[in-house]
């Protein structure tokens, strides 16, 4: 499904992803987790191209991002990617002047081009399935994080991405608020979601996660399973790390 | 008063245009203030630095040399504006710099997940600008254009030079003919305040109306 070679990324002189290397098959939910500046998001979001690359490729269901490709047909590329991939962000990142289901019916609306009925009646079901057909109708800002947060899960599922990146999608939620989201994630995840979740949440990572990365310093110190990484981890970086979260 | 009462209508007639020349020069400058704004923002280096050099130079420059620059100069290549249209052309490049910098801000102050939430959806950067971040610009942009308004409703006086018969050159005129300055200047006076303090009122009210979210 996804596919990185030699991925490298640069801001001015400074090196954020070191060539970095590796493949996810479809369905695996995969958590990357490590220190903050360890390029963690900036990572995730070479995926969909919010970041353009410094060096190597990236591949997301046969479409090539390649660093040495022109800026259009990068361009193309990561249209082609985004149109297959659903983003979800710390901030949430909701359209503040639309309700929200039309935050959902957006892209279905202006992107696909779908007539007001049909995207409202797959909006109206997605909101449903995250847990809030109540709200409708709200503004963003009459909403809890929480519920913004699943408004913005359902505003990424509208396209039906084959998958879905996760940019610490708690990390700004009061703590009461963060397992509703959590939950709604952990059913993508059964349903069989390609899902990349960038998280500080250890104990959301080991449960619902297949594969742990461990970044830092802009490369994968660790490639594990859940339970080896959190019971064995096998770097000095990532064992200091681990004793740090788990501290208290 | 009872010489104002009595050409009240003239008077009216000039307000008339005055309003004219103000909303015709607005809906003309708030098109090129937001092409300029986009094309400050989002242009290439060529088209960053036209947008640029306009609003430097039209708001380095007084509004009355460029509406004779329009009227007059112009006739040295042949181009011979009457003087309503000349009005609306000078006073819409004018006002264009003015709403443009009001746009830019505004686009400016749109947090950068919004387009990137756009973008990520599949949107083009186009689709994001249109649908996200303009109509949310336009609220924060609301109160400098309702400056950028009432501003030109009083610039158009300049407009008089050019014998467009606006409220300030009705009040000329009329001067001219009785020989008595202050009660016509005092009643337009009067009438640039009342046309200021309404819609001063009426933009509070769209302001307060879009702030719903």
């Amino acid at each position: 499904m996804i596919e990185i070679k030699n991925l490298q990324k640069n801001f001015g002189q400074h090196e954020i992803l070191k060539n970095i290397s590796l493949s996810i098959p479809a369905h695996q939910v995969v958590a990357v987790i490590g220190p903050s500046g360890s390029g963690k998001s900036t990572f995730l979001r070479c995926i969909n191209g919010l970041e353009t690359i410094t060096g190597g490729t990236i591949t997301v269901d046969g479409h090539v991002i390649d660093a040495n490709a022109s800026k259009k047909a990068q361009q193309k590329e990561i249209y082609a990617i985004r149109r297959k991939t659903g983003m979800v962000f710390q901030q949430f990142n909701l359209y503040p002047h639309k309700t929200a289901v039309q935050n959902v019916m957006e892209a279905l609306l202006v992107v696909k081009k779908m007539p007001k009925e049909k995207a409202y009646s797959i909006a109206a079901n997605l909101l449903e399935k995250v847990g809030l057909a109540a709200k409708e109708d709200a503004y963003p800002s009459q909403l809890s994080g929480g519920q913004q947060q699943r408004v913005a899960i359902a505003r990424a599922l509208a396209m039906e991405p084959k998958l879905m990146l996760f940019d610490e999608p708690t990390s700004a939620l009061d703590p009461e608020l963060v397992g509703e989201v959590l939950k709604v994630m952990k059913e993508l995840a059964e349903d069989g979601m390609t899902m990349i979740i960038v998280t500080h949440e250890m104990k959301f990572a080991r449960s619902a996660a297949d594969r742990i990365l461990f970044m830092a310093d802009g490369v994968i110190v660790e490639d594990a399973k859940p339970a080896a990484f959190f019971e064995h981890p096998q770097t000095a970086r990532a064992q200091k790390f681990l004793q740090q979260v788990t501290e208290f | 008063m009872d010489l104002v009462i009595e050409n009240l209508p003239f008077l009216l007639k000039g307000a008339y245009y005055t309003l004219l020349i103000t909303v015709v020069s607005m809906f003309f400058g708030l098109i090129i203030g937001l092409i300029i704004a986009i094309a400050r923002l989002k242009g290439n280096r060529i088209l960053r630095g036209i947008a640029r050099a306009y609003v430097s130079i039209i708001r380095g420059t007084p509004a009355l040399v460029q509406i004779v620059i329009v009227y007059y100069g112009l006739v040295d290549y042949g181009i011979e504006l009457g003087p309503l249209t000349a009005a609306y052309i000078a006073l819409s490049i004018n006002i264009g710099a003015y709403v443009s910098e009001a746009f830019r801000g505004a686009i400016q102050s749109i947090p950068k997940g919004q387009t990137e939430a756009a973008l990520a959806t599949g949107m083009t950067e186009r689709q994001a600008m249109r649908r996200i971040i303009i109509p949310q610009a336009i609220r924060y942009a609301i109160p400098p254009l309702g400056n950028t308004f009432v501003g030109m409703l009083k610039e158009t006086s300049l407009v008089s030079v050019i014998a467009v018969t606006e409220l300030m050159r009705s009040a000329q005129l009329l001067v001219a003919q009785y020989y008595v300055y202050m009660p016509f200047y005092a009643a337009i006076a009067a009438m640039y305040w009342i046309m200021s303090t309404f819609f001063t009122f009426l933009l509070n009210k769209i302001e307060k109306r879009l702030s719903v979210y």
